[in-house]
């Protein structure tokens, strides 16, 4: 056993020897054991070929080679002792028992016949090497560039960020910046590491608004960055072993399975990310041991939050797939592995496969691989990641196998993250332009709930589409919860509806009853038991006697005919003991005018408007969402904002706009990427193309993007418009019309089948208005839209220069 | 202390009619409101509520407990009345329950002379052991429901009293139907009458009207009586029939807000001489409106408002609906009012506070419950016009010179051309007919622009202005562009 973990060096080296003078088998080419040095160009060649064909995804080739390998394996496996010298291979493959003998064993094989197992890979459960012990199951840091000079030194503990001197006094680790402090160098020091969080002074301070001057570390001596530092800063890489073993050559290799850091995901760092999170892919890539540096550990929220001494812990609760980027939670994943592995009980015929399929096709592909051994991609792996059967790991089953660099290695530009602030659904950190509408709900639901006896009441709010109605309210019900987890406020419970989503208005008895129950019931049997609750006091579920906060965005969706369901609701609030509390919210101003006069009388007088957006309020909002990417021109962001107040008001659209602006933009710096300009910076021009884009009625550019002969068309309708007066014409006239323009212009006339055609086509796209096309030459024709579009669409079509002289009458 | 004087004498023209029925309710041991005392003492009152009122009995007990005799405890009721104190935030809570729509008010008053003549009839048919409809009507918050319910226990105990069999008691409110006739399917249920075969619940009942053998008396509560109406009217005709029946002993009240629906919907029952009494609940009056807001003020030991701060929510309230909720819910507002001026005060000047208070008692006055008011009464249509986007200003410019020939109404097509030429002769660049039509939406919306539907396209939907044209050029005269846009 000892002896197993220790296959140093030196017994590679000895081991080496044989394998190297065994002649090269003469015929079975794809059981060779090749190395890359004795392997000659043209063959290579060809073998690349053949490599090419094994990994796409349908993969015709290997499947059905597989299949044969299976049931030999079987064979192989099954009749323990049938076959001595396989299953010896197989055992000294996995069993960690014996290695002297297993080599000894082997070095016999080489030397009798079989030539074709010592080609073979050997795999260890742990490893020896560099004089550090690796398992299967460790995680280490990987070198992430084999020039790398700086990741030569490697300091084994942390400097203290007040002293800049290691030694061995106890630091405290900030839980902001991570920077470690010696307990004697802080200000005031302290005795004792304390419990809980502790943040340093100096992140205090930023946190706080101000500008912190860091400590600088003495002249001429350089910061050593921890492994840690470089890791989370994207210079170095995590794995974690999944297999080991020893190539034909000698060199040691592992199946790494990557960790990514978060701002390495697609969403980047999200604001519950830890400081030492990372993130489990199911990207796996095979790496030389020589680029292992050390040691980590990567351990379980549990785990993490037991452990408190180290630098090289890190926290991985999910899983990332790198091809959907989606997470999902490890302890899942690992309890259907765990269900899995109990089905699935012979080990041993799981090894032995890997052996098998390493052994007989992917051992060239690795010959071949080990010349560019410093690119670490290209070594990607057909099976080996499917070493537990039956689970496969996203990639692998659909056959693709290389994981794009960009993949690992993204970095966000400031327009991406500028573009990803922008998106409607990122949640903006503060809301501004709204204090006074927001101080007004946080008024009304405190004053509801505050009270010791709760008194129902209904607020309405209204308001145009994109004034922030419903992220106000959801704001102040944020800052509501935090202070009822501070002990400031009551607990209440919030059921949020919105109508668009009800089936049918009558639902919403069946999603508020179960929000405050927790039980999925027919809306008639919810219905009567929140009739209980509300209006005769009745209990359901625990915990009832919390006040209720009832938020239905959409409300006018639950008018119903005779507008009993919202009557209904609005009523259960004028009940004794109901302590319950609406807030309704609509685009319709006067909606409580169109009910019918009781639900009116109901509802109450309490009312909030959230006007239309000005422009400078657009503006402020935009920039608060850009607060630290400085990549828009303040101007563009004003015209942005000028143009949506004139016609709407609507925060949506503005930043949508922007966001568009911003894609433009990058679309350009990333085309004119040869010349290297000083910053990307969203222009006036990009704005201008954004709003184009989305203002520009669909119709403008259907006429641009029509055909020779439509532009036409529609230009002699607009000149017939212009000669007859009359909105309508007849297909006869049209044609005359058309031929009389193409012979002026030197335009071939179609001919009246192909113009009838392009006259057909137009009508389907609803430009022109035509009766069918049976009526052929009488079919009457009308413009769908002004003929001032049309104009406007086609005066400066490049292709027809003329007929702007039709189109422009003065 | 003008406010209690106007609430005494108040109390003074009360009828005989309801000094009866308040000694009729004494009776009853389970009503703790109507005791006689209660008027002189409102403190009293206050220690007689129910438990969950504990929070407030706390935050009064000090002073409650130090006096003993009547006397006393009326003089100290004038030296408090001068402290109520807004910053207590139990204080206001307190008046804010009692001012909220669901405390019911201990005796109704104002609605003396309907709740007898239910109550009359009621008695009537429990006497003569007769059945009976009745339908009331009324404005919304008018007390309908409220005086019903004080009438049915009113009338069980005087059943009980007078040695009658009480009537079973059944109050529902339509709304709360799934279907309409599920209404009989309640009536059964109530009615302690075991289901016998798989006959409908309304056969059912029908038969057992129709037999002899009935014990005692139902009485049917149904509010919101409108939700009932069914395409042929079948529900409401058969509910109100059951009362015709030979045996049926069943006294049916409809409560709804139409005067006339019963003469609407059931003519059958006129031609069969069985119509249902009508009792109409007027809106109430200005002086009601007062007395109602006292008699519920009566049981907080301070005076909150100024008389002058309720005559004025009355008045506006009786002048636009008559509606209790809503005067209410002003006077709510009216108190939230005050609270935000006192806190604004405290925080500007903490140290003269103190002085400011004993000089002048903090009253909700006539400029707070003006506020309040405003809020709840105005037509913001010259603000939300003014703080519109351009170019929904400028449509309605232009729907503005587009009615001023005389028409009503115009399409969507006309009314974008309209808009177009506006916009090209201030050189504007117009929006595409897409962007248009969403505006006219978000106008639509806003009540100031009606759109009317239509199947196909989005162009031939009909487009009223809703506003009046004074209003919009009130509203934009101050912007030259517009001006010399309507001129």
């Amino acid at each position: 056993m000892a002896e197993t973990r220790t296959p140093n060096k030196r017994s590679a080296k000895t081991f080496k020897s044989p394998r190297q003078s065994s002649p090269l088998p003469p015929t079975p080419s794809f059981l060779t054991p090749q190395t890359p040095q004795t392997a000659d160009p043209p063959r290579r060649s060809s073998r690349r070929l053949s490599l090419k064909f094994d990994f796409t995804p349908e993969k015709p080739v290997p499947q059905s080679a597989r299949k044969e390998r299976s049931s030999r394996r079987k064979e192989l496996i099954k009749p323990p002792k049938s076959s001595s010298k396989t299953v010896d291979a197989a055992e000294l493959a996995f069993s960690p028992a014996s290695p002297d003998q297993s080599e000894a064993r082997k070095r016999k094989r080489a030397d009798g016949k079989q030539q074709r197992t010592a080609a073979k890979r050997v795999y260890y459960r742990k490893v020896v090497y560099d004089e550090g012990e690796f398992g299967v199951g460790d995680d280490v840091y990987v070198k992430r560039r084999e020039d790398a000079s700086s990741d030569e030194e490697i300091p084994e503990s942390e400097e203290c960020r007040m002293c800049f001197k290691a030694g061995k006094a106890v630091m405290i680790e900030c839980d902001d910046c991570l920077g470690g402090f010696h307990l004697k160098c802080l200000q005031p020091p302290l005795k004792d590491v304390p419990d809980g969080d502790w943040i340093c002074g100096f992140c205090e301070g930023k946190r706080s608004g101000k500008v912190v001057e860091r400590p600088r570390p003495p002249a001429g001596k350089r910061r050593v960055r921890t492994l840690r530092e470089k890791l989370l800063s994207s210079d170095l890489w995590a794995a974690r072993i999944e297999s080991l073993w020893k190539e034909p050559d000698g060199s040691y290799w592992f199946k790494g399975r990557w960790y990514i850091i978060p701002e390495e995901t697609a969403t980047g760092r999200q604001a519950h990310n830890l400081k030492r999170e990372l993130y489990r892919t199911n990207d796996f890539a095979d790496i030389e041991m020589e680029s292992v540096i050390r040691h980590c550990s990567v351990m379980t929220p549990k785990e993490y939050a037991k452990e408190n001494e180290g630098d090289d812990v890190f926290m991985c609760e999910y899983e990332y797939d790198v091809r959907w980027n989606s997470f999902k939670r490890i302890a899942e994943i690992d309890n259907d592995e765990e269900v899995g592995e109990e089905a699935e009980s012979d080990e041993d015929w799981k090894s032995s496969k890997d052996v098998v399929s390493d052994s007989e096709d992917d051992m060239e592909y690795e010959a071949e691989a080990d010349k560019h051994l410093p690119n670490r991609t290209s070594s990607a792996h057909a099976l080996a990641a499917n070493s537990k059967k039956g689970h496969f790991y996203g990639l692998q089953k659909i056959g693709t196998k290389r994981i794009p660099e960009h993949v690992r290695c993204r970095k966000q530009t400031d327009l991406e993250r500028a573009k990803a602030t922008l998106l409607l659904a990122t949640l903006p950190k503060s809301l501004p332009c709204r204090n006074k509408e927001m101080d007004e709900i946080t008024t009304f639901i405190k004053g509801a709930i505050c009270d010791d006896q709760c008194l129902g009441r209904c607020l309405y709010i209204h308001g145009v589409p994109g004034t922030g109605k419903t992220m106000s309210v959801l704001s102040i019900m944020r800052n509501l919860r935090s202070e009822v987890d501070a002990g400031t406020v009551k607990p209440y419970s919030f059921v949020e509806v919105n109508g668009l989503k009800l089936a049918s208005p009558e639902n919403i008895y069946r999603v508020i009853y179960e929000a405050l129950s927790g039980h999925r019931v027919s809306w008639k049997k919810a219905f009567h038991l929140l009739n209980d609750r509300f209006s005769n006091g009745k209990s359901i579920g625990k915990g009832d006697d919390k006040p209720c906060i009832l938020l239905i965005d959409e409300l006018d969706l639950l008018v119903t005919r005779n507008q009993s369901v919202i009557y209904n609701i609005l009523d259960w609030p004028n009940k004794p003991h109901s302590k319950l509390i609406v807030i309704g919210i609509a685009n319709t101003m006067d909606l409580p005018e169109k009910l019918l006069p009781r639900i009116s009388s109901r509802l109450g007088i309490q009312r909030l408007c959230f006007g239309p957006y000005n422009y400078q309020q657009l503006q402020e909002i935009i920039s608060s969402r850009l607060k630290g990417i400085d990549v828009f021109d303040k101007q563009a962001v004003e015209f942005a904002s000028r143009k949506v107040a004139a016609i709407s008001g609507d925060a949506r659209r503005a930043l949508e706009i922007c966001r568009r602006a911003a894609e433009i933009a990058d679309y350009r710096i990333k085309m004119l990427r040869e010349t290297p300009t000083g910053k990307a910076m969203v222009a006036m021009a990009d704005v201008e193309a954004a709003i184009q884009e989305m203002f520009q009625a669909p119709h403008i550019q259907m006429m641009r993007s029509c055909s020779k002969l439509g532009k036409i068309f529609l230009t002699a309708m607009v000149y017939e418009l212009y000669k007859t007066g009359m909105g309508e014409t007849t297909f006869e006239q049209l044609a005359t019309t058309v031929s009389c323009l193409c012979a002026g212009n030197r335009e071939a006339f179609p001919g009246w089948d192909t113009l009838m055609r392009v006259g057909c086509m137009l009508g389907e796209s609803r430009i022109i208005v035509c009766e069918p096309g049976a009526r052929h030459r009488l079919q009457k024709l009308q413009l769908n839209f002004p003929s001032d579009d049309v104009t406007f669409a086609l005066k400066d079509s490049k292709d027809l220069p003329w007929l702007a002289k039709f189109l422009c009458h003065g | 202390m003008p406010s209690l004087a106007v609430s005494r004498s108040a109390e003074e023209p009360l009828t005989p009619q309801k000094r009866r029925l308040r000694s009729n309710s004494t009776a009853a041991p389970e009503t703790p409101f109507s005791s006689p005392t209660k008027r002189k003492s409102p403190r009293r009152c206050l220690d007689s509520t129910p438990s969950s009122h504990s929070t407030r009995n706390d935050s009064i007990e000090p002073i409650s407990n130090s006096s003993k005799s009547p006397a006393e405890e009326l003089s100290e009721d004038f030296s408090e009345i001068l402290n109520w104190n807004p910053r207590d935030a139990s204080q206001v809570s307190a008046v804010k329950e009692a001012l909220h729509v669901s405390t019911a008010p201990p005796t109704i008053v104002c609605r003396e002379e309907e709740q007898r003549r239910v109550f009359d009839f009621c008695r009537a048919c429990v006497e003569k052991e007769q059945s009976g409809s009745l339908y009331v009507c009324g404005c919304p918050g008018t007390g309908k429901s409220l005086s019903m319910e004080k009438v049915s226990n009113k009338l069980i105990e005087w059943a009980r009293d007078g040695g009658f069999d009480p009537p079973e008691v059944l109050s529902i409110n339509c709304t709360a139907l799934t279907s309409s006739s599920q209404i009989f399917g309640k009536i059964v249920e109530n009615g302690y009458v075991k289901v016998k075969g798989t006959a409908a619940p309304l056969q059912h009942l029908q038969n057992l009207y129709s037999q002899k053998q009935q014990s005692s008396s139902s009485l049917i509560i149904a509010d919101e009586l409108d939700y009932l109406i069914t395409k042929d009217r079948a529900v409401l005709h058969d509910l109100f029939m059951l009362t015709t029946l030979p045996f049926s002993r069943c006294i049916l009240i409809g409560i709804a807000n139409a005067i006339d629906l019963a003469d609407r919907f059931l003519p059958k029952l006129q031609s069969l001489n069985c119509k249902p009494l009508v009792v109409t609940y007027r809106a109430y009056s200005k002086d009601q409106i007062i007395r109602i807001l006292q008699e519920r003020l009566m049981v907080l030991p301070h005076v909150v408002f100024h008389p002058q701060a309720l005559e004025l929510c009355a008045r506006k309230v009786a002048a636009a609906s008559g509606d209790m909720r809503k005067a209410l819910s002003v006077c709510r507002s009216a108190v939230e009012v005050l609270e935000a001026e006192v806190r604004e005060s405290t925080i500007r000047l903490r140290s003269n506070s103190s002085l400011n208070d004993l000089l002048n008692p903090l009253q909700v006055k006539i400029d707070h419950m003006a506020a309040a008011l405003s809020k709840a009464f105005r037509t913001p249509v010259i603000d939300t016009i003014q703080s519109l986007p351009q170019h929904q200003q400028i449509i309605l410019c232009s729907a503005v010179k587009f009615f001023r020939g005389g028409k009503k109404d115009t399409i969507v097509g006309e009314l974008n051309k309209s808009y177009v030429e506006t916009c090209k002769s201030r050189m504007i660049p117009p929006v595409g007919i897409s962007e248009f039509l969403s505006m006219c939406r978000v106008l639509n919306d806003q009540g100031l622009v009606k759109l009317g539907q239509s199947r196909g396209d989005d162009k031939l939907k009909r487009v009223t202005l809703t506003v009046d044209e004074a209003d919009i050029n009130f509203a934009l005269q101050g912007v030259r562009f517009f001006r010399t846009c309507l001129q």
